[in-house]
């Protein structure tokens, strides 16, 4: 490469070609890293992350060598072989129940669905799905590049990376280097190609910067899943809320709880209200993988002899989920088509439910006593280890060592009983705070190591990942606890009863809750937030039980049961459909306007932000030529040391000729001195400076004395010249 | 104007040159008196003393009736020194121009009887109706300084300017100097017409007696040589010396025949000149630029005016 670039900088003017072709190459490596960190980071949470980094490298490798020399009609058809035979991995690596479920219609709807936002990381197989797919557009891609057809390359890279954006996978910060890296391809090839000057390059880099800064301080685009990078501090922002959740939650910082009623409950039994369950730990949040079925009873209910509840939920709002009590196993009331169930046993609407809207449930708690639990054993399903043991490969070791430490410190020898030393000292060690500022990377990590408080998801995440590093298998749960109790047996649920927590299987019992979020500042917040929200008379925030029959609230009662408890109350398994509350439902979470707090270090984003502004300001200075002109006129005004006189009768004219080929036209190449000054100016302080310089230039050289009067006069004319007020006075 | 024998030329490297100031005053005077009687050519008028002062002789290509020949009398007459013309015709003889030997029968030898070409300011009028055997016989002149007639050398007076007309209205029965010959030539001008208003006043003029009669010398001999020392001695700076080269190289590159180092001396001698007429004791690129175009343009051959080539030069090439 470094020898055909040393042949063109031969044919081209100026050695300029050989640093479009690198900065073309850099900005196609850029968008490769965008897409490939997706992928890259799609295997870090399933596995095989150091498989993929090597795939990436060996086929960019791969492709940059054989460039030259392979013609492109082989290229293209190895690359088509190679994502056939990617493809067919992925089909055959699919368990073969689900194999059985692929047909061309359900193959369309998949890809309906993963264009429109299903993510990556819900398919099962999705490690497997990365790898088999990323090699092609790498390989073509570079291959391409090397060949200088830069646009088809791009093209190429930009489909892949236009894909995970639209399966919800790239964020913001991604999607904007692959962009901005695609833009610089093109923009840097066709340079290459074509040859280009320096202030073509500046005005690429001015271009480049603009859409980075554009694109990060403007969020115009409604419905941007992430957040701009630079908060809007004070004004909420999408931040996702835990019942919103669909198919993946992601933790965010500060929330605020939303006092609204979103449900009635009628039960036999108070319990935890289940909406969803996520398999999938990505270190900043969680994934449901798998698709969901119709509905057809019974559902499987739990292993044991649990209780069978019924439950008649009202939605007093649009619903997007179907709590229910952990297990559910018959909906009635409902058309069954309206009722999907999720490979996890939870229940969701098949479309939003109307306010009024009811359904009745019937679930079978599971609620093993702590003996049966404690001699429960280890007998893990194969597939249950693999799903729920699964932790991103980019987990800090400290997080495993925390947890063998605090599993060794209690003495726990059982999964039981390592789950209640988990619970207990994640309650005694961290503080219940709904106003937090959402860590950097992993989140399990952050609140064990840098956070001292922290809200449910915090608590909830970290207790699985921790279960999951001593092999316990562990999920993470939403939904609601219990609510406000209006009546024997009817409960009130707002917003601010959601609530996530852990679900650790247990052989033979099913999957057993355990909370480990301090159950009384909790209700105290909430309780905190439905009086405020009470005193300012906001709407929804009451149903007619509740503003008859509540003198008092009765709150605690059966969550700290639950919770307050070192043992783990294993509580009524809720069934809970769970996808798509209401947009409002919920605690949806509110960025708090006072999030900041204090003055703190700008973030790396913004940090990054400013250095492309600086970039982009250098070139558009350097492209304008502002900056010379900045020296220019400091200089301009400096009478400057004394050297010889020559020297300084030299300097006052340049100094002359500067003034007014600023203020009058420039001197053209073939002008004279005499002859410039002549046509610019009658000012005889302008002649006499002419003088000197022609005497010092041309002559015998001048005296001090005449030296002198001519930096004198220069010096008078340019203050004369540039005082603020000559534009107007002219 | 004096007619009287050879001048005495073995004194002239002795007289002291000039302060530049009395040099540029001269100039002035003699500049002021030739405009008593030629009217609308001041700047010709210069051309032809700047060529004076720096031992160069003009090339004046004209139509006839413009006044060269009054012109050339009356830069003579103004600096008291003698005028020849010589009319060139098909059957001149170089002998015609340089003199001859003559036998005297009284002395019982042979005495030299000088040409015309023996003056300090000479007219060669039409010269390229002459043979070219008798051109060359002043063009030795003009490059030598001197005449050789049978066998013995004979110096020309000091100073010795010529000024050779060529007419280029029957180019039929003309021998065209070759560029070679043309290249001795410091300078090569046009007069032109006079326009309106100084053909009026030229009709004025000339109404009664011709105003060359009562022409009066403003200037002696040994003060035209000491200005020629003071133009010896003018200053011609680095950054004066590069930019000459470079519009030399510059007509190299774009003609077939461009300014040879000759041509380049001759623009440096020539600028050292208008700078004493311009009161300087230093060149400066405008001089360059001022003298550029009638020192160089004949000596560029190419498909276009070689005058065009010299302006290009002078607006492409960069005063430094």
């Amino acid at each position: 490469m470094s020898a055909e670039a040393a042949d063109r900088s031969g044919l081209l003017p100026g050695s300029f070609a050989p640093d479009a072709r690198l900065a073309a190459l850099g900005s196609l490596a850029v968008l490769t890293a965008a897409y490939g960190s997706v992928l890259y980071h799609v295997t870090d949470v399933v596995g095989g992350s150091r498989l993929m980094l090597a795939t990436l490298v060996g086929t960019a490798t791969l492709a940059v060598a054989t460039g030259r020399v392979l013609r492109v009609r082989t290229a293209l058809l190895l690359a088509v072989l190679s994502l056939a035979g990617g493809f067919a991995v992925y089909f055959l690596s699919v368990p073969a129940s689900q194999r059985a479920l692929i047909s061309p219609e359900r193959l369309l709807s998949d890809t309906v669905a993963l264009l429109t936002g299903l993510s990556v990381l819900r398919l099962t197989q999705a490690n497997v799905w990365a790898l088999s797919v990323a090699p092609t557009p790498v390989f073509l891609s570079w291959y391409l590049a090397v060949r200088r057809r830069y646009v088809p390359s791009v093209i190429v890279g930009g489909t892949v990376l236009a894909v995970l954006v639209l399966t919800g996978d790239a964020g913001l910060l991604t999607t904007l280097a692959g962009v901005v890296g695609a833009a610089a391809v093109v923009g840097f090839g066709t340079l290459d190609r074509h040859g280009g000057t320096a202030t073509q390059v500046d005005t690429l880099v001015i271009l480049l910067a603009v859409m980075v800064v554009a694109a990060a301080t403007l969020s115009v685009v409604p419905a941007t899943r992430t957040a701009p990078v630079l908060p809007d501090r004070g004004s909420p922002s999408g931040v996702t809320s835990l019942v919103d959740a669909r198919d993946r939650v992601e933790v965010v910082g500060t929330i605020r709880l939303s006092p609204q009623v979103q449900f009635t409950v009628e039960s036999q039994a108070e319990s935890y209200w289940t909406t969803a369950t996520y398999d999938r730990y990505t270190g900043t949040g969680w994934v449901r993988s798998g698709d969901t079925s119709p509905y057809e009873e019974p559902l499987s209910g739990p292993p044991g002899e649990g209780p069978a509840v019924q439950q008649t939920v009202t939605a007093e709002t649009e619903l997007g989920a179907m709590p229910a009590a952990w297990r559910p196993t018959t909906v009635t009331d409902i058309p069954a088509s309206r009722v999907r169930v999720t490979p996890q046993g939870t229940l969701r609407p098949a479309t939003t439910l109307d306010p009024g809207e009811r359904y009745t449930v019937t679930s079978r708690l599971n609620r093993p006593s702590p003996d049966t639990l404690q001699a429960a054993g280890t007998d893990y399903p194969d597939a249950v280890v693999e799903r729920y043991t699964q932790l991103p490969a980019s987990t800090p070791d400290r997080v495993r060592e925390r947890a063998a430490t605090v599993a060794d410190d209690a003495g726990a020898e059982t999964p039981y009983e390592t789950a209640v030393a988990f619970e207990s000292y994640l309650e005694s060690t961290k503080r219940y705070s709904l106003t937090v500022e959402r860590p950097e990377g992993s989140v399990a990590d952050a609140f064990l190591f840098e956070m001292d408080a922290g809200y449910c998801t915090y608590y909830a995440t970290t207790m699985v990942t921790m279960l999951r590093a001593e092999g316990v298998p562990a999920r993470f749960a939403t939904g609601y606890t219990a609510g406000e109790r209006v009546g024997a047996d009817e409960w009130v649920v707002r917003g601010l009863d959601s609530h996530a927590w852990v679900q650790v299987y247990v052989p033979d019992e099913g999957w057993v809750r355990f909370d480990p979020t301090p159950a009384a500042p909790r209700q105290s917040a909430e309780q905190a937030r439905l009086s405020d929200a009470r005193r300012s008379d906001a709407g929804g925030v009451d149903t007619a039980e509740t503003l008859n029959a509540t003198p008092v609230p009765t709150p605690a009662d059966d969550d700290s049961v639950v919770d307050a408890t070192p043992t783990p109350a294993p509580a009524g398994g809720g069934n809970m459909p769970g996808n798509r509350a209401a947009p409002d439902a919920v605690a949806d979470p509110v960025a708090a306007s006072d999030a900041g707090g204090g003055p703190t270090l700008p973030s790396r984003e913004t940090l990054a932000l400013w250095g492309v502004v600086l970039v982009g300001v250098g070139a558009a200075v350097r492209r304008t030529g502002a900056g010379a002109r900045a020296v220019r006129a400091v200089w301009l005004r400096r009478r400057g040391p004394r050297r010889d006189p020559d020297t300084d009768a030299v300097r006052a004219f340049e100094r002359l000729a500067y003034l007014l080929e600023q203020q009058e036209r420039p001197r053209r190449p073939g002008e004279t001195p005499r002859a410039y000054v002549e046509c610019v100016t009658s000012d005889d302080r302008a002649r006499l400076v002419l003088r000197a310089y022609e005497r010092a230039r041309y002559g015998d050289g001048v005296d001090r004395e005449t030296a002198d009067a001519a930096t004198d006069a220069v010096g008078e004319l340019v203050r004369e010249r540039t005082l603020p007020t000559r534009p107007f006075a002219r | 104007m004096t007619d009287a024998g050879i001048p005495d030329s073995e004194h002239a490297e002795q007289v002291p040159p000039l302060s530049v100031s009395a040099a540029t005053t001269l100039t002035d005077r003699i500049v002021d008196n030739v405009e008593e009687v030629i009217v609308g050519q001041h700047d010709a008028i210069e051309h032809i003393l700047v060529a004076t002062l720096a031992r160069g002789h003009l090339l004046l290509e004209d139509v006839p009736g413009v006044g060269k020949t009054v012109l050339g009398r009356a830069v003579a007459t103004s600096v008291d020194c003698s005028f020849k013309r010589v009319q060139f015709t098909p059957d001149l003889l170089p002998s015609d121009v340089t003199g001859v030997n003559v036998f005297n029968q009284k002395t019982r030898e042979f005495e030299f009887r000088p040409g015309p070409v023996f003056a300090n300011v000479v007219l060669g009028d039409e010269i390229n109706r002459a043979p070219p055997k008798t051109q060359a016989a002043l063009l030795e002149a003009m490059a030598e300084g001197q005449v050789t007639v049978d066998g013995e050398t004979r110096r020309l007076p000091d100073p010795f300017t010529v000024i050779a007309t060529q007419n280029d209205v029957e180019p039929g029965r003309t021998y065209d100097l070759p560029m070679a010959e043309v290249d001795r030539f410091m300078k090569k001008l046009r007069l032109g017409y006079p326009d309106e208003d100084a053909e009026t006043r030229l009709l004025e003029r000339v109404a009664g007696a011709h105003p060359i009669e009562s022409l009066d010398p403003v200037a002696t001999l040994d003060d035209l040589r000491g200005a020629r020392q003071t133009v010896a001695n003018v200053t011609l700076s680095e950054p004066v010396r590069r930019y000459v080269s470079r519009l030399a190289a510059y007509t190299r590159e774009e003609a077939a025949l461009g300014v040879s180092p000759r041509g380049a001396i001759a623009l440096t001698r020539a600028a050292q000149a208008r700078a004493v007429l311009n009161g300087r004791e230093y060149v400066v690129p405008d001089d360059i630029q001022t003298e550029a175009p009638s020192v160089w343009s004949h000596r560029i051959d190419t498909d276009r005016p070689g005058r065009d080539v010299v302006d290009a030069a002078l607006t492409t090439v960069t005063v430094e």
